[in-house]
């Protein structure tokens, strides 16, 4: 006979405001093998946790069932809390009545008699419980961090400095990022490259940090404190040991006409090529479609005249396995596509520009040296609009979100026009102005009162061009809806920020989840923003959601931290959830039959072939086993072996029997 | 006449649809009370056995939904269910068992609305084909008959 | 002598074999299988148009595996049989000797997978058309229709489980029947355990039937259950390029998957 505990919490008024808690724990309470049950208003506060543990004193629990948020939520907290109070930790459930009942239901009976059956299947289902010891894993204390934009540099720094490895993979030749390319920065306007680059030569520099650019994640396999992961390494063409990054190949390219990616096509670059004067590593790859050698077959400049000899047409992409424990998701963002837009007509003319080209225009490294020349004809503009909230919460063209950043470079931008160009007229076309952030409000405030710039307060619905001008049309909405119409020498969009191209794919690759608009998904909004419902993978940076850099440092720091809490720990200790193929005494051994149909369905090849040998050594039977620090629980093979002979804890066959009969019969 | 309240159970997922009605739940959405959520790790744990035994012991409906294709948490689970789904439907249309009684759906942790919409469409559905007599029949009538023997 | 005794007799002499399972004259014109273990039994051995019944399953038998190194006079749904048998690891490569009955009662001999497989590639193995037409028949009524038929047909069921002993891949030690906590599946033969039985019994055939018929011919009771496990045939053929016994490397249809694999019903 069992001696269970059922708890009812009212959440406050969170479950109690639509679910008659007093009649559920008097209800439940009658149920057979119940034997304590009462109802409280916070059950996970420590006054809650207390009654719970003196219950189980006192009553002698056997097992116990909280009514109240989801077990995603409150599991582990509860399941602490009949641990220290001596009850096994498994024998513990949570019955789901906030969620999955009073959040989505009126307050009515049957809202209520819901919550009753929810608990009685958890009674039931408890009552089949076992207990359980958790299983302990060895920790791999190395961390993979994919991505080298700021987040990405940040986070390695931090887990390289409290003394862990570090690999980090970046799909570009260089790491660095979008800060690379930014001119200067808000709130304070220090230039990007300064701050940045030395950060940069510090990760290249760490004797704790491996760094692998030019690559990209190819899978992973396993679990927290354990992945496996597969690094493709694409071909630089040269060899990075003899390469002394003189860059004299990169002159002698006589491919010279490929538009810049980094200077967003305001510029060129060679087949061979650095990204950027500053990157790390400063040594050239060579851009495959491009080069003259791979298109005609001929060519090879480069190596003729690379002193070290170090070009490598030949070099092949090269597949690595590394070992880690943890890993850092910092792949970045992106900007919208501009072509969204036809009626802006960015494409069209020349001089309608985003955001990070100006960033390109307006930076001392940029193709014109940090002077604001227009890219159609190289004249300074006089008059700059700039378009906030291109794409934008705009759920009909472009994306529903605030890309949170435009607000803040849109203001940037403008002011920094006006310190270049002092008698230049910066306008903006903003829909609100967002400046939440230190020192953020002033910023933009300076922008509209020292450096004099136009806010005008709707949305731009063409822009055209006629006798050389960009004629921009909108309107006032606080002039009430007043037309308006500027004739301006430049536009610069501030296109929305999304997801960075290949995002869903790697979180495929990582198993990680994401929202709808392929952003990484956090674990919990507010309490586990840098974690992911993966455990042992970590959220830093602009992958995220769009965000600028210091909340893209902070994030990185946050995960930082995560990863080297998880690698204070030798072992971990994992929920003992695992499959478990039935043992049984000779001559049967097991209810398995060895067909091993289950062995493919495992995701983690958890499923291995055990021999029962006789005395002289025969085998006489081969059977499955699960390998119980590979096995995450999923229970795939559990409902494909025909004779139910791998079983599941916690999901059990008696268990999952037992919760409908429970529930379909009151 | 009072209008039939079909009894449904879902089996679902933890880590999408579970985790969507949570979603539903914080993001205050409606939905019909009929369907109880019965959790399991993942879609590929879900035996068929377990939702013959939900219709013998008297639900009107089924609902299983799990992660959509390529965002299982175990990678390749719900690949496999929905393998064993494609010809367990197969067989049951041909036994004679009405599978519009049970509704497959992908619900993502982030579609709480969606999951709002399955569980509404799925009662409104059942509303109208009415309780699964068929079943009912034999299911209630031999569980009568030899109480104690199978429930334990 | 025929032909079929001389090469058993042979194959026990020069100790190919210990056993050699083929069919025999049973009582009332009926025949039956033979366990042979000499020359005296092997005289026994009958071959005759009457001698259809698939023999593959003895194999995993564990009064029959006690005999030592086996051979088996096959037919076409006991090859497959033993190719399937071999995919669930059951059985492997050489260690069965398998004599293949020729419609003009010559014997083709076996002695590995490959043959086998190769042999399987270029053989006829669909159902008869008479199956074929019943199916048919079946799948254009009414959902209802089908649910009273199959109603009436398990309605007739003594669950005296001679379908399960008959079917070669019903070797389980301990069917899921007989498995107690929990009672997945009713023991009593009323309407709900039998549909239970054989809902259940047709899911775990499902990819794995070699379509030999052997359940429906154990059946006393005359229920066509072949028909459960013949009808998936097709649609897993149809769906995942799978069928049952043709190699013995195979994979089982329902132990992997493709991540386009088509379906029209999830939402
Ligand atoms: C026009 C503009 C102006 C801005 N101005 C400011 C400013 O003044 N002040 C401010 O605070 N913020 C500013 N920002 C925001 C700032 O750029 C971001 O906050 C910051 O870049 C986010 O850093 P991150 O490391 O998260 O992402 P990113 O900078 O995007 O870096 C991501 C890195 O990951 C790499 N990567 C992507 N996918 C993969 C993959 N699959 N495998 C391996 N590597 C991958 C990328 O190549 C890149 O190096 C501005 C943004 C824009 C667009
Ligand atoms: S556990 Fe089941 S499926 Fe796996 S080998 Fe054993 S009998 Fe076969
Ligand atoms: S439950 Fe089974 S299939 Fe899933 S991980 Fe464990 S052993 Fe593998
Ligand atoms: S019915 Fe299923 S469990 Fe029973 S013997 Fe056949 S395959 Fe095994
Ligand atoms: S042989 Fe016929 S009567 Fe016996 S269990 Fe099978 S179907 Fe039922």
């Amino acid at each position: 006979m069992s001696r269970i505990g059922v708890f009812v919490c009212h959440c406050g008024e969170n479950i109690s405001a639509t679910v008659n808690c007093e009649k559920v724990a008097k209800i439940t309470g009658e149920l057979k093998g119940v034997e304590f049950s009462t109802d409280y208003k916070y059950m996970c506060s420590y006054p809650g946790q207390t009654l719970i543990k003196e219950a189980i004193k006192e009553h002698k629990l056997d097992g116990v069932v909280v009514a109240a948020c989801s077990p995603r939520m409150h599991e582990p907290t509860f399941r602490k809390a009949c641990a220290e109070a001596g009850l096994n930790p498994f024998l513990c459930e949570m019955s789901n009545i906030r969620e999955h009942c009073s959040w989505v239901h009126p307050k009515d009976d049957l809202t209520t008699e819901k919550a009753q059956d929810l608990v009685r299947v958890m009674v039931e289902k408890v009552k089949k419980n076992k207990a359980l010891n958790s299983i302990k894993v060895p920790v791999t204390k190395t961390a993979l961090v994919i991505g080298g934009g700021i987040a990405g540099i940040q986070a390695a720094l931090d887990i390289a400095n409290c003394g862990h490895k570090v690999i980090m993979v970046e799909r570009q030749p260089s790491i660095g990022g979008h800060m690379s390319q930014l001119s200067e920065t808000f709130p304070t306007l220090d230039c990007s490259q300064c701050i940045l680059t030395p950060r940069m030569v510090e990760v290249a520099q760490h004797p704790n940090i491996t760094l692998h650019t030019y690559s990209e994640v190819e899978s992973v396999d396993g679990f927290i404190g354990n992945f496996k992961v597969k690094i493709r390494k694409r071909s630089k063409s040269i060899d990075e040991h003899l390469c002394t990054g003189c860059g004299l190949c990169t002159t002698k390219c006589p491919q010279k006409k490929i538009p810049n990616e980094f200077e967003r096509g305001l510029g060129f670059r060679p087949a061979i090529y650095v990204p950027f004067p500053q990157a790390v590593p400063n040594k050239p790859v060579i851009d495959r479609e491009h080069c003259t050698y791979y298109i005609k077959g001929k060519c090879k400049i480069c190596e003729i005249v690379c002193p070290t000899k170090a070009i490598r047409f030949d070099q092949e992409d090269e597949v690595i396995d590394v070992a880690v424990g943890a890993i850092v998701m910092a792949t970045g963002f992106d900007v919208l596509k501009t072509d969204y837009f036809p009626e802006y007509g960015y494409g069209k003319y020349a001089d309608v520009i985003d955001g990070l080209a100006f960033e390109r225009l307006a930076s001392a490294s940029g193709p014109t040296q940090g002077e604001i020349r227009r890219p159609s004809d190289g004249k300074i503009p006089k008059k700059i609009v700039f378009v906030a909230c291109a794409g934008s919460r705009d759920p009909a063209k472009g994306i529903e979100y605030c890309s949170k950043i435009c607000c803040m470079y849109t203001a940037k931008h403008a002011m920094l026009y006006k310190h270049k160009v002092h008698d230049g007229i910066p306008y903006v076309f903003y829909m609100d102005i967002r400046a939440g952030g230190k020192n953020y409000e002033e910023f933009v405030r300076r922008t509209i009162v020292e450096d004099e710039t136009q806010y005008i307060r709707g949305r731009v619905s063409t822009i055209y061009e006629k006798n050389g001008k960009l004629i921009v049309k909108g309107a006032d909405t606080l002039m009430g809806a007043q037309p308006v119409e500027i004739e301006a020498d430049m536009v610069v969009l501030a296109t929305a920020g999304v997801a960075n191209h290949g995002a869903e794919e790697l979180a495929q690759t990582v198993h990680i989840s994401y929202d709808p608009y392929k952003f990484f998904a956090e674990a919990h909004p507010k309490l586990k923003p840098v974690e992911t419902n993966t455990a042992g993978i970590f959220l830093a940076g602009a992958c995220q959601a769009p965000k600028d850099i210091p909340e893209s440092v902070a994030a990185a720091s946050g995960a930082a931290v995560k990863v080297a809490a998880l690698f204070s720990n030798d072992e971990l200790t994992r929920d003992p959830l695992v499959a478990v193929v039935n043992r049984s005494a000779p001559p049967v051994y097991s209810q398995c039959v060895g067909c091993f149909l289950c062995q493919s369905v495992c995701p983690y090849q958890a499923i291995e072939r055990e021999e029962i040998k006789n005395r002289n050594g025969e085998v006489i039977k081969t059977l499955a086993r699960v390998n119980e620090g590979l096995c995450q629980g999923c229970g795939t093979c559990v409902a494909l072996c025909r004779t139910k002979a791998i079983d599941i804890h916690g999901y059990s066959n008696q268990q999952v029997y037992t919760e409908i009969m429970a529930l379909l019969n009151d | 006449m009072q209008e039939f309240e079909p009894k449904i159970v879902a089996f679902v997922c933890n880590w999408c649809t579970y985790a969507g009605a949570d979603l539903t739940g914080t993001s205050r959405i409606k939905y019909s009370a009929n369907v109880k959520i019965i959790r399991f790790p993942c879609t590929g744990r879900i035996d068929f056995m377990i939702l013959m035994k939900a219709f013998e012991n008297g639900a009107d409906g089924i609902i299983v939904s799990g992660c959509h294709p390529n965002d299982c948490h175990y990678s390749t689970g719900n690949f496999h269910a929905r393998r064993r789904w494609i010809v367990f439907r197969n067989l049951l249309n041909f036994s004679g068992i009405d599978t519009e009684r049970i509704q497959f759906s992908w619900v993502s942790a982030a579609e709480g609305f969606k999951w709002a919409d399955v569980v509404n469409n799925t009662v409104k559905k059942i509303r109208e084909i009415g309780p699964y007599e068929n079943y009912n029949k034999i299911a209630v009538s031999t569980l009568f008959k030899e109480e104690g023997a199978t429930n334990e | 002598m025929s032909d079929l005794i001389k090469k058993v007799t042979a194959l026990l002499n020069d100790k190919t074999i210990n056993a050699f399972i083929g069919y025999e004259k049973g009582s009332a014109d009926r025949i039956r299988a033979t366990f042979i273990r000499n020359e005296d039994q092997a005289q026994k051995l009958i071959l005759n148009a009457s001698c259809t019944q698939n023999l593959a399953g003895y194999l995993l038998k564990h009064e029959v595996k006690k005999l030592g190194k086996l051979g088996i006079l096959a037919n076409v749904a006991a090859l497959r049989s033993i190719m399937q048998l071999a995919s669930e690891f059951q059985i492997k490569d050489g260690e069965v000797y398998v004599l293949f009955a020729n419609a003009d009662g010559s014997l083709t001999e076996f002695t590995d997978f490959k043959s086998i497989e190769a042999f399987l590639e270029t053989t006829d193995t669909g159902i008869k058309s008479e199956e074929q037409e019943m199916i048919a028949k079946l799948e254009a009524m009414t959902v209802n229709e089908r649910w009273l038929f199959w109603n009436k047909e398990f309605e007739k069921c003594i669950k005296c489980y001679a379908c399960r002993a008959a079917c070669p891949m019903c070797y389980c030690h301990r069917c899921t029947t007989d498995v107690n906590q929990p009672q997945w599946i009713p023991v009593a033969s009323h309407e709900l355990g039998n549909l239970d039985y054989h809902l259940m019994r047709a899911m775990h055939l499902a990819g794995r039937c070699v379509n030999c018929g052997e359940c429906a011919t154990a059946c006393p009771m005359d229920i066509p259950l072949n028909l459960l496990t013949y009808q998936l045939i097709s649609p897993i053929k149809a769906t995942f390029g799978a069928t049952a016994g043709m190699k013995a490397d195979a994979v089982y249809a329902l132990s992997t998957y493709k991540p386009d694999d088509k379906e029209n019903f999830i939402i």
